[in-house]
């Protein structure tokens, strides 16, 4: 077989186009990297969506006036610094709080459901069985809460130093009792305790239709302050 | 009929026609795919091509091609450049070489020399040959098929047959029909040309790849790298040198690409992992509006209980995640039932347990404590966090600078 002529255009055509193609790919390439590279030293516009960061709760009940108190019987009883005083006295809490009976428990009206309503016998601090288990489904509920409040109060009648002396009895057997199952050697950090005696924010009959350990017990005005409300708190303090 | 010497011969230039849009349409699926790899040399997160339609726009809703992407299998010299270097960029450069190469043989036409028609055909099996491989990649290694991938597959295959039938269609011509004749060695030099040009685009890219080491540890360190009263999970290694923390979630698809990419790069056995639980599930994690993987909390605790076995637990999460989704939607029973079924009633009694809630919360507050992004997986090497995009893209590279004896 004799070997014909090949057109001249075949090798031109492939050669250009063949060089155009590499070119152009080259040159795509380049430019491609080189603005990534751009922008990679380009700082990013300000439309870039934010990520979440992790952090305790904050839920809806947390107003300014809400933390404010919290934190001032937080930081004044002693729990935030971790000084080795535990709790707030009635004197104090009243002081601190800066703000009249009514207001101080309406502060805690969206807890209802988060926390409870510990009830004791007369002039007592023991913790019934009902009381132990109620006071256990709170604790482990704690999601991501900050702070694990007690308020113990003790009875509208009676003497002040009584009265005194028994919240604050209350206010540590249910301190006791959550050392006992908390296995957690920050506790004290965890854990504010008050206790208001008879002289500060004492409940009324209303509060009898908050959870109650024991719910079957015929709830009066002097029933509700025979009591430790504990509740988690949802805020960022 | 045969045609004229000289006359071309428009049934016998259809093959060729075909193979110079076989190779075209490689070239732009090559393109496309090349593209969306350097657009993310710039660190951020980017929409990708996933579609055979060709000009069809960039989606989020591309995981097929992301998974591929992400995979070890889509890029040379990882350790060596950030991302390191795209196969793509050898198919750009191979496409444009056989499009260039039709266009002579089209030119050519009846008289295209036998040794380059012959030329031609057999070296169109080596894009056949590495479709081959990558597929194979794709349904054993990867479980999906990217569509820009299978573009390229179908490019090649096209480009090949129709090489072949270009030859098929020389040998029955009549031997009246003359040919042009090259010498013996021009097969030698199309082929060096064949390397050269696959080879530009790759020596481009790594010539202009910005240096991403300065921008590597600049994502932040943990505050407190202790959990508070309690343990994190250990994962069970073969060969643990580095410590590595991780932050995941047993029913995220990209902790299960994460974990995949760990495993298949043989990382994961020089770590030396503890494990923080992270589901991003209401029902237990308060940091998050509504659930992106509900059932998380539940399959979370089973990792928590499976104690020695913590690995194999969140292995067969990954492994069953697409089951565990489905039955986490089914409801709680559904889910509880799979546990049970896989782990038997002694983990399941543990995951029932209250200790084990109070540990995933202890968990939950370590993250919180250390107020890292709401995002899993993350990623920490002692106590420095490893960007996003050196979990993916990067990882071997970032590895490679900052703990290097974990690539031995």
């Amino acid at each position: 077989m004799s070997g014909a002529e090949l057109p001249p255009t075949a090798a031109f055509a492939g050669l250009a186009s063949g060089t155009v193609l590499a070119l152009g790919v080259a040159i795509a390439v380049r430019v491609w990297v080189a603005g990534a590279g751009e922008r990679l030293i380009t700082p990013q516009a300000e439309n870039k969506p934010q990520v979440a960061i992790a952090d305790q709760a904050e839920v809806g009940y947390c107003t300014p006036q809400f933390k404010q108190v919290l934190e001032r019987v937080l930081h004044s009883c002693g729990l935030s610094e971790g000084d080795a005083r535990r709790g707030c006295q009635p004197a104090d809490v009243k002081t601190f709080a800066s703000i009249s009976d009514e207001d101080f428990n309406a502060l805690f009206t969206p807890l209802k459901d988060r926390g409870a309503v510990i009830l004791f016998d007369e002039s007592q601090d023991v913790l019934d069985d009902k009381a132990k288990k109620l006071i256990e489904d709170k604790w482990f509920a704690r999601r991501g809460a900050r702070y694990f409040f007690v308020v113990a109060r003790a009875s509208k009648s009676g003497t002040q130093s009584k009265n005194r002396a028994l919240s604050h009895r209350r206010a540590n057997s249910v301190m006791f009792y959550l050392n006992q199952i908390a296995n957690d050697p920050e506790i004290d950090q965890k854990v504010g305790l008050l206790w208001l005696g008879n002289e500060f924010a004492q409940l009324s009959k209303d509060y009898c239709s908050w959870p109650t350990s024991r719910p079957d017990v015929k709830c009066e005005d002097e029933t509700i302050n025979r009591s430790a409300f504990v509740s988690w708190v949802d805020c960022r303090l | 009929m045969p045609s004229e010497p000289g006359t071309p011969d428009k049934k016998s230039k259809l093959p060729a026609w075909l193979a110079l849009l076989a190779a075209l349409l490689g070239l732009l699926f090559a393109a496309y795919s090349t593209f969306d790899y350097a657009n993310h040399l710039d660190r951020r997160l980017h929409e990708v091509h996933c579609s055979f339609i060709p000009g069809a726009p960039a989606t989020s809703k591309a995981e097929a091609c992301r998974a591929a992407m992400y995979s070890p299998y889509s890029a040379l010299f990882r350790q060596h450049y950030w991302g390191g270097i795209p196969i793509s960029l050898f198919a750009l450069g191979a496409f444009s070489f056989y499009a260039a190469f039709a266009v002579y043989l089209i030119a050519a036409g009846g008289r295209a020399p036998k040794r380059a028609v012959s030329f031609f055909a057999t070296t169109s099996l080596l894009p056949v040959c590495a479709s081959l491989v990558m597929f194979s990649i794709s349904v054993l290694k990867l479980g999906s098929i990217c569509k820009i991938c299978a573009g390229i597959y179908i490019s090649s295959l096209l480009l090949a047959v129709m090489a072949w039938l270009l030859a098929r269609a020389q040998r029955t011509r009549p031997v009246a029909e003359a040919q042009a004749t090259v010498s013996k060695l021009m097969p030698l030099f199309w082929l060096a040309t064949l390397g050269l040009v696959s080879l530009t685009p790759a020596l481009v890219y790594a010539g202009s790849a910005p240096d991403e080491r300065p921008f590597i540890d600049k994502c932040g360190t943990l505050k407190q790298p202790k959990i508070k009263n309690d343990e994190l999970v250990k994962i069970a290694t073969l060969h643990p040198t580095r410590k590595a923390l991780l932050f995941e979630d047993p029913l995220c698809e990209i902790c299960k690409a994460f974990h995949q990419r760990l495993v298949s790069e043989n990382i994961i056995e020089q770590l030396d992992i503890e494990l923080a639980l992270f589901p991003l599930d209401t029902d237990c994690n308060w940091m998050l509006d509504q659930s992106l993987h509900p059932g998380a909390c539940l399959v979370s605790k089973a990792v928590l209980c499976g104690g020695s076995q913590a690995r194999q637990v969140l292995e067969w999460a990954f492994d069953e995640q697409e089951y565990l989704n489905r039955a986490a939607k089914s409801g709680v029973d559904v889910l509880r039932g799979a546990i049970k079924q896989r782990w038997g009633d002694t983990l399941l009694r543990c995951v029932d347990d209250r200790k084990t809630d109070v540990r995933l919360n202890n968990h939950l507050h370590f993250a919180s404590d250390n107020g890292i992004p709401v995002l899993t997986p993350q990623m920490y090497l002692g106590d420095k966090r490893i960007c996003d995009e050196d979990t993916d893209l990067g990882l071997r590279y970032t590895l490679g600078v900052l703990a290097p004896e974990v690539l031995k």
